[in-house]
């Protein structure tokens, strides 16, 4: 009796672990922490890096952002579906739209320790800085050496740092101004009302009554852009009620502006993000960071280990 | 009799604007794939740039190798030769650029797969870099691929779907062809590293 409990218990534990060892993670389900955090850049779900380590790469990576305008995503995981980390970057890329769209300035950095895999992968904006021989440098030097001794912090940290280094050298890279946590009250004026002209000539027929207190309609307050999927852009919306100060905050798409500013979108279905029924101004949710829309051309250098 | 005349005119008035509003997005559509085309060549030079210094690297460890190097700056040589003019891309034009390419590509597998039998060589920074470079030129081909049969996608259908087909056939927009999936030929070196 004992006997086939114990043996049941190691059957139900084993088939614990192994659901448990190693997920494949998909563009689709890796969770990006840098659009709750702005200040994370880290996606580490499986716990490869300990958090002394991620501290440490986003600090480095808050920096070249604020100084370069750089955005960066730290990917390291046990298992990608397909293995292959150049797809899986390029697809991140597409998809979130990383990089500041002006300067296309996007770096992916990616581990995965099961598929024994790495990659560092540029911008269109960064190739400059970080061209494909300096990549495979850094790689060459910092990661793989470390990779050998399955040393996954000081891998993905010495190569965060190198590549930093060579980001900030770039004197043709320019600082982050926009949405710089929102401590240029300027711009932050010019960006609400500029909003709101857009909004009120585009999207009247959407406004809704209030549903806290029925007397006005509710008004769009901020837009932040999100990021990308495709054909189109998602924006982080506040509705704001200007009798009871209800708001609610909403993410809502638009298709995307392929360059030709005559077509101008039109909000079509909404309501993917959660109704906030908090009472103050702004609904929250400011924390979290977005991506500009910067594209990748396939630049950067890899390897296995 | 008047009447009819009036009919016709108000008609043609109307449809003006129409004609007006095709026709621009053709052009646009048709500026898109020009662009496209033309980053798909400069990824391809690209290529083409990196090869004398790889050849000299890869001659410096490997001297003897004689036919490989040869039959790479052949193919480099006959590839860009090779040049389609945007406002001229038809399947038989594009065939042959694919060709050629595709012949510089095979080479240049060949040299890279000389390092197996040359340690120092592989071991060799300057060789692992250009390496580097090279398949980091080869995905900037693809992705150029890719974004040009998106744009010929766009363009064909801005041309081929009615009624704009009728005024495409007046204005001579005809249709463009796009990169077809890889024969053996036409796949990259593989890196291995």
């Amino acid at each position: 009796m004992t006997y086939h409990r114990a043996l049941l218990f190691i059957l139900i534990l084993s088939l614990h672990l192994c659901g448990k060892a190693s997920h494949a993670w998909t563009v689709e389900d890796l969770p990006m922490v840098h659009l709750q955090d702005a200040h994370k850049w880290v996606c580490n779900p499986d716990g490869v890096l300990s958090n002394a380590a991620t501290d440490s790469i986003d600090r480095y990576l808050t920096l070249i952002h604020q100084t370069k305008g750089v955005q960066s995503v730290v990917v390291a995981v046990k298992r990608l579906e397909g293995g292959d980390t150049y797809e899986f970057g390029m697809a991140l890329a597409k998809k979130y739209g990383i990089g500041q769209k002006e300067q296309n300035s996007g770096l992916i950095i990616l581990l995965s320790t099961e598929d024994r895999e790495y990659r560092i992968l540029t911008g269109e904006g960064i190739e400059g800085a970080l061209p494909d021989a300096i990549c495979k440098r850094i790689l060459n030097r910092y990661m793989l050496p470390h990779l050998k001794a399955a040393e996954w912090d000081d891998a993905m940290l010495q190569t965060v740092k190198a590549a930093v280094g060579y980001l900030e050298n770039d004197e043709g890279l320019l600082p982050e101004d926009e949405e710089s946590d929102g401590n240029d009250l300027l711009a932050l004026i010019s960006l609400v009302s500029f909003t709101l002209i857009l909004l009120y000539s585009l999207f009247l027929a959407q406004y809704r009554r209030c549903p806290n207190c029925g007397k006005r309609r509710l008004r769009a307050t901020t837009r932040t852009y999100l990021y990308r999927n495709g054909d189109w852009e998602y924006y982080r919306i506040v509705y704001v009620c200007s009798h009871c100060r209800y708001s609610e905050t909403k993410v809502e798409r638009r298709p995307r502006d392929r360059g030709n500013n005559g077509s101008g979108g039109i909000f079509i279905g909404g309501g993917l993000g959660s109704g906030m029924g908090s009472g103050h101004w702004g609904g929250g949710g400011f924390g979290g960071g977005s991506f500009g829309g910067g594209s990748f051309g396939g630049g950067g250098a890899g390897g296995h280990f | 009799m008047k009447k009819s005349v009036l009919v016709i005119v108000a008609l043609a008035v109307l449809l003006i604007p129409f004609c007006i509003g095709k026709y621009n997005g053709m052009v646009k559509a048709d500026e898109s794939v020009s662009t496209a085309w033309g980053n798909v060549q400069t990824q391809y030079q690209r290529r083409a740039d990196l090869i004398p210094n790889l050849v000299n690297t890869v001659k410096g460890y490997a001297a003897h190798e004689k036919e490989t190097f040869e039959a790479v700056i052949a193919a480099r040589s006959k590839a860009t030769q090779v040049t389609v003019d945007p406002q001229n891309l038809t399947p038989e034009k594009l065939k042959e650029f694919q060709q050629a390419q595709g012949e510089l590509s095979s080479a240049l597998g060949k040299l890279i797969a000389i390092q197996e039998n040359y340690p120092d060589l592989k071991a060799n920074e300057q060789f692992s870099e250009l390496q580097a470079q090279l398949e980091g030129t080869e995905n900037r081909i693809n992705e150029s691929r890719k974004l040009y049969n998106q744009a010929v996608q766009d363009y064909n259908l801005s041309v081929r779907t009615f009624p704009a087909n009728l005024l495409a056939g007046i204005f001579g927009f005809s249709q463009k062809s796009k990169f077809e999936a890889d024969e053996t030929a036409q796949k990259a070196p593989e890196v291995k590293f």
